[in-house]
């Protein structure tokens, strides 16, 4: 594997710190070289520490390491919370004009560049960010001409003064360094002539839902699934389609459901507290028998738990969620280009079975940035299935002997014929009260069994009829078998790098379905060991998992509201490997 | 789909018979309803009723249309969603004066402002009737109940005052038993660019012996028959609509002005229709990434 650099800018919320490592992302990007980013921040608008961290490499990469070579530091305090992180020969940037003093320590090297200043020479005090990325630019020996292409990619549309300002910013930053500092850190970043698209997993969702004909989007601000719907929203206008930001979550889920009976794609999305206000309306959406994509982007929990911090703590609320028995889909995707791809498919599961469809992502996956082979995406290659969604021609087939649509007809597969207004003779009823074919309430027992039966049956079907796979790395014969979900993937492909390094076989599985998911019982049956990694504190999945196969398993949990770091998980593999399985 | 001249309001009757108590104001509501559906040219194919919870929410079972039968309060974000789908269907919301205004209160409040171009009606009975007879949010302060044996002892919510304060381009009330008036005040409720507010007294016999049939006979007074009321004057509006001595029926207020959710923000497509494959241009969204 080739070098990687690792690279951050801190400060305090408000001074620019997202802005300023996307734009040095996206030169990165723009030179060919593969980004990986994440980021740390608090839940405020100003103050506070906040970071945003780049790893990149010409080869592909997908996971963070215990690692920063050069920091950008705004603050002490970046280099506090960063000292782990840093090592003998990280480069430090910081502004040794302003009132504080930067405590670098000594084997470290400390490039005091007067960013305030060099910033107001090019025009204005806030660039002093981008005179920061002039500098890295220098340290690294990284063609500046890149870092242009993001200033006018960022700043191209606030006009050419603002441009050229901001260029002649990261100019001053370069040749302060070249002249006053001789350093030699080794870490020359090398180009290619690839070019990457660089996007997170919430913009891979959303991309997703358009592609997939999602047109009525309804949802209520929550961190960390906003974005999605900021990404929405004035984009799918395009498209034909619209946002609605709604009055709470409870109200979103319903509008998104009105506008699915009415026949739209029709999707919400929310995290945390705003996925238990909706848990009232899981039910109706699966007895009305009505498509809809939930997606739920994790964070920590309970409660308001913390907001901006990674966990998977919802898989029981997804999976369980709501009164009574409700059939339903869970779907994981493990990576920000599944993101993408599994969207697709929720939106294909619900119309095809006509019930509620949970894509359940997480705040990693949602902040993360990751650059990708634009063909990742090929649009060409989307499929759209629609279902049972009857034309003009076969709603004849489904009335009764009085002419009355049946919508929720007891069908062989328990997927009824779906009728969308404007329909000539598909008007009928739909409701959460137990009903018969036709949609009205009944309390026959009879007819009870036969339409919780019915519904039922579609995950039946669905099991038979779609491929509920998984993904697999490492080594196939392995005895060491990891399962994971969500965005963990990333961190344990590059741990079973440094495992090899030290002999350690491992098999992974990567899951991306959760319900209806893989039958694993065969390959935790050859495995001598088996551990589930998942980012909570219980085990959520590994609880799954012993219930589908009668036996313990060993558990790796993370539940620091940090995701895992692919170093850290191989030490961790290793260790939880010699230990005893829990009785 | 039928042709405007065919459809007769029997047409939205469905084959199931009401379970409402015999007398009770929601059969006087609901025929309004469909006549006033049929007379503006709607047809059941091209309708679509969202029904909250409670006796009121029955009303999709009772008519014949596109319908859902959702959770309790939620009636105006279903109905919302289906208009914004579908700006091409008639959608109108029905509800009961616990549904709209207790759990749904919120959610009426944000309909009401959104002003989305669809109609809801609010069978107010002033007290909870399924349940078996416990205070609702329009009960009167001194209304004995199971659950009020002194009477709630606040005061009701005036859904009409709460509907003029959230932005309202359309406020009535009607009489469940005035059957012409009360199809007359739907119709044009319908008719109205933008969300068409209808508060109905809709009495219930069984467990409400104070806001009676006979109660409202006497005691209703019709706008119509006020000339000096000038329903698109805003003060004129405040002043009926505050008056504690009076019950009214009719149009109290209209915004000549109005502008309907989906012009304001050019929500016009059929989002039903939805091409085989992702769009023809969706390569473009990738390249944003560039």
């Amino acid at each position: 594997m080739a070098e990687d650099l690792n690279w951050a800018v801190g400060g305090e919320a408000g001074d620019g710190i997202d802005s300023t490592g996307k734009i040095f992302a996206q030169a990165l990007s723009r030179a060919g070289r593969h980004v990986f980013t994440s980021k740390d921040f608090a839940s405020r608008i100003r103050g506070g520490y906040t970071a945003y961290k780049i790893r990149t490499s010409v080869d592909n990469i997908q996971s963070v390491v215990d690692r920063l070579d050069i920091l950008v530091a705004l603050t002490q305090r970046t280099i506090d919370e960063n000292l782990d992180e840093l090592h003998e020969g990280s480069a430090i940037i910081y502004d040794g004009e302003r009132s504080w003093e930067a405590d670098i320590p000594e084997e470290m090297s400390g490039v005091d560049v007067p960013l305030k200043s060099l910033a107001e020479d090019a025009g204005g005090a806030i660039m002093r960010n981008i005179v920061a990325l002039g500098a890295a630019c220098e340290i690294t020996g990284f063609d500046v001409e890149y870092l242009d292409e993001a200033l006018e990619k960022r700043f191209g549309g606030k006009g050419s003064k603002i441009v050229e300002n901001n260029k002649e910013a990261a100019r001053l930053g370069q040749e302060y360094v070249e002249e006053n500092y001789d350093l030699d850190l080794d870490s020359d970043l090398e180009t290619t002539d690839n070019d990457y698209v660089l996007l997170n997993g919430n913009e891979a969702i959303g991309m997703g839902a358009i592609a997939a004909g999602c047109r009525f989007y309804a949802g209520y601000p929550i961190t960390p699934a906003t974005s999605i719907m900021e990404y929405l929203t004035g984009r799918i206008e395009e498209y034909g389609g619209h946002v609605v930001q709604a009055e709470d979550e409870l109200s979103a889920i319903n509008m998104a459901l009105g506008g699915a009976r009415a026949g739209a794609r029709a999707m919400t999305a929310t995290s945390g507290a705003g996925i238990d206000l909706m848990t009232e309306t899981f039910g109706l959406v699966a007895t009305s028998e009505t498509p809809l994509v939930i997606t739920d982007v994790q964070r920590s929990g309970p409660s308001t738990g913390m907001p901006t911090k990674q966990e998977q703590g919802d898989l029981n609320m997804t999976l369980y969620g709501g009164h009574g028995e409700i059939p339903r889909f869970v779907v994981t995707p493990t990576s920000i280009d599944e993101c993408f791809w599994k969207t697709i498919e929720a939106f294909n599961l619900a119309e095809k079975y006509q019930t509620p469809v949970f894509l359940v992502s997480d705040l990693a996956m949602s902040v993360t940035e990751q650059t990708f082979e634009p063909d990742t995406f090929d649009m060409d290659a989307v499929e759209i299935d629609r279902g049972k969604l009857v034309d003009e021609d076969e709603v004849e087939e489904w009335l009764d002997s009085q002419g009355r649509f049946r919508a929720h007809a007891n069908t062989e597969d328990g997927v009824s014929p779906r009728a969308i207004p404007g329909m000539t003779d598909g008007a009928h009823m739909s409701t959460g009260l137990e009903h018969n074919e036709l949609g009205r309430r009944t309390e026959e027992q009879d007819v009870r069994v036969q339409q919780v039966d019915k519904r039922n049956r579609k995950v039946e079907t669905a099991k038979e009829q779609e491929e509920w796979d998984y993904r697999e790395f490492g080594d196939e014969d392995a005895d060491n078998l990891i399962i994971s979900w969500g965005s963990n993937e990333g961190a344990l492909v590059e741990a079973l790098d440094y495992l090899e390094d030290d002999g350690v076989d491992v098999r992974v599985i990567s899951v991306p379905y959760i319900f209806p998911r893989p039958d694993l019982s065969d390959e935790i049956a050859a495995a001598e060991e088996t551990i589930v990694v998942e980012c909570n504190a219980t085990g959520q999945f590994a609880d799954v998992i012993e219930h589908d196969v009668l036996e313990r398993v060993k558990r790796i949990n993370k539940y620091t509201g940090v995701r895992f770091k692919a170093d850290e998980l191989a030490e961790e593999i290793t260790e939880k490997l010699s230990q005893e399985v829990p009785a | 789909m039928s042709s405007q001249s065919d459809v007769r309001f029997t047409d939205f009757k469905s084959d199931k018979q009401p379970t409402w108590c015999p007398g009770c104001g929601d059969f006087g509501t609901m025929n309004g309803m469909m006549k006033a559906l049929a007379e503006t040219g709607n047809d059941p194919d091209n309708t679509f009723v969202v029904a909250g919870i409670g006796c009121s929410g029955k009303i999709g079972t009772y008519m014949h249309s596109y319908a859902l039968h959702g959770v309790h309060g939620r009636a105006l974000p279903v109905a919302t969603g289906v208009k914004m789908a579908r700006p091409d269907i008639e959608v109108m919301a029905a509800g009961g004066d616990g549904d709209g205004y207790s759990i749904g209160a919120g959610h009426f409040v944000h309909a009401v402002r959104r002003n989305v171009d669809m109609s809801y009606v609010v069978m107010d009975n002033r007290i909870y009737g399924l349940t078996k007879g416990q205070a609702s949010p329009t009960s009167r302060s001194d209304f004995e109940t199971s659950t009020t044996p002194e009477g709630p002892q606040q005061p009701p919510v005036n859904p009409l005052a709460l509907a003029l304060a959230s932005g309202a381009t359309f406020i009535a009330q009607s009489f469940a038993s005035d059957a012409l008036r009360h199809q007359e005040i739907i119709q044009e409720a319908i008719e109205h660019d933008g969300f068409g507010f209808v508060n109905v007294f809709s009495p219930c016999v069984t467990f409400n012996d104070v806001d009676t049939y006979d109660y409202f006979r006497d005691s209703l007074v019709d706008l119509k028959e006020d000339e000096d009321h000038d329903r698109h004057d805003y003060e004129d509006a405040k002043e009926v609509i505050l008056d504690g001595d009076k019950e009214f029926q009719g149009v109290m207020y209209q915004d000549e002005n109005s502008v309907p959710y989906h012009e304001q923000h050019g929500v016009t497509e059929d989002m039903s229709d939805i091409p085989d494959g992702a769009p023809e241009d969706a390569m473009d969204l990738v390249r944003e990434f560039y």
